[in-house]
């Protein structure tokens, strides 16, 4: 039960990714930081927050032996998001030397994600 | 097509991995995610260092970075655990955890991504 909910919720969750990533990229032209992962990440992280919040009034504390959290929480949101994108990108930026893009680019991704975490919470709570 | 299966077989490998983690660690402080976001942002340097001096199939490239590494990455457990540990009135420890997070993360995918251009290129 456990490798189906993790499976089934990891496959899925990327591929949602890799389609939604493709199609947010048509509105990237002249934006100056990688835009796809960034609104994937605040989508999924207000996903979760919204998940856990209706569904456990709260954040889990130990939570692996439910299979909703197993599909949802680690598979599906957690395979939906994506950190190894977010530090490639920021990586590229700092190596062009653009630190203020940069900057405005982790603290949107960081801030964006823990906000819409949040959000999706309290209104899911 | 085979872009889009690749992606789902290695998010499911990913996300397995992942969960291996979490659950051999302890859970009082959210350590594993710090070390899967971590590790897979060598991975992914690593794996793109690589492909930018050799190229891969599409499929093996999607596969291997979007559906693996993205898979064993994740950005919602990132911040909910910041945000548990903040509102558990652990702020210096939530602060700390994001901060050790990102610097690491973006040096490991430099470090990663240099190793992975020099190893590429070796084989050339």
């Amino acid at each position: 039960m456990t490798a189906l909910c993790l499976t089934a919720g990891g496959a899925l969750g990327a591929i949602c990714r890799y389609l939604l990533g493709k199609w947010f990229g048509r509105f990237q032209s002249t934006i100056p930081f990688p835009i796809p992962m960034l609104f994937v990440n605040i989508a999924g992280s207000f996903g979760l927050g919204l998940f856990f919040g209706g569904f456990y009034g709260g954040i889990p504390a130990e939570a692996y032996t439910d299979p909703w959290f197993l599909f949802g929480g680690v598979g599906f949101f957690g395979a939906f998001t994506t950190f190894s994108t977010f530090s490639m990108e920021a990586f590229h930026l700092l190596e062009k030397r653009e630190y203020p893009t940069l900057l405005i680019y982790t603290g949107l991704s960081v801030g964006g994600a823990f906000l819409s975490f949040g959000t999706g919470l309290w209104i899911g709570g | 097509m085979k872009n889009v299966i690749a992606v789902g077989i290695g998010g499911a490998a990913g996300t397995y991995l992942r969960y291996i983690i979490n659950t051999q660690l302890p859970a009082d402080f959210p350590v594993g995610t710090m070390i899967e976001n971590i590790t897979g942002s060598l991975l992914l340097g690593l794996l793109s260092g690589w492909f930018a001096v050799k190229t891969p199939r599409d499929w093996v490239k999607a596969g291997l970075g979007v559906g693996l590494c993205g898979g064993y990455t994740t950005f919602s457990a990132f911040a909910a655990d910041t945000v548990d540990l903040y509102t558990g009135q652990m702020i210096a420890p939530a602060v700390w955890y994001m901060f050790v997070t990102l610097f690491l993360g973006i040096i490991f995918a430099m470090i990663g991504f240099a190793a992975g251009q020099k190893a590429g290129g070796e084989h050339l």
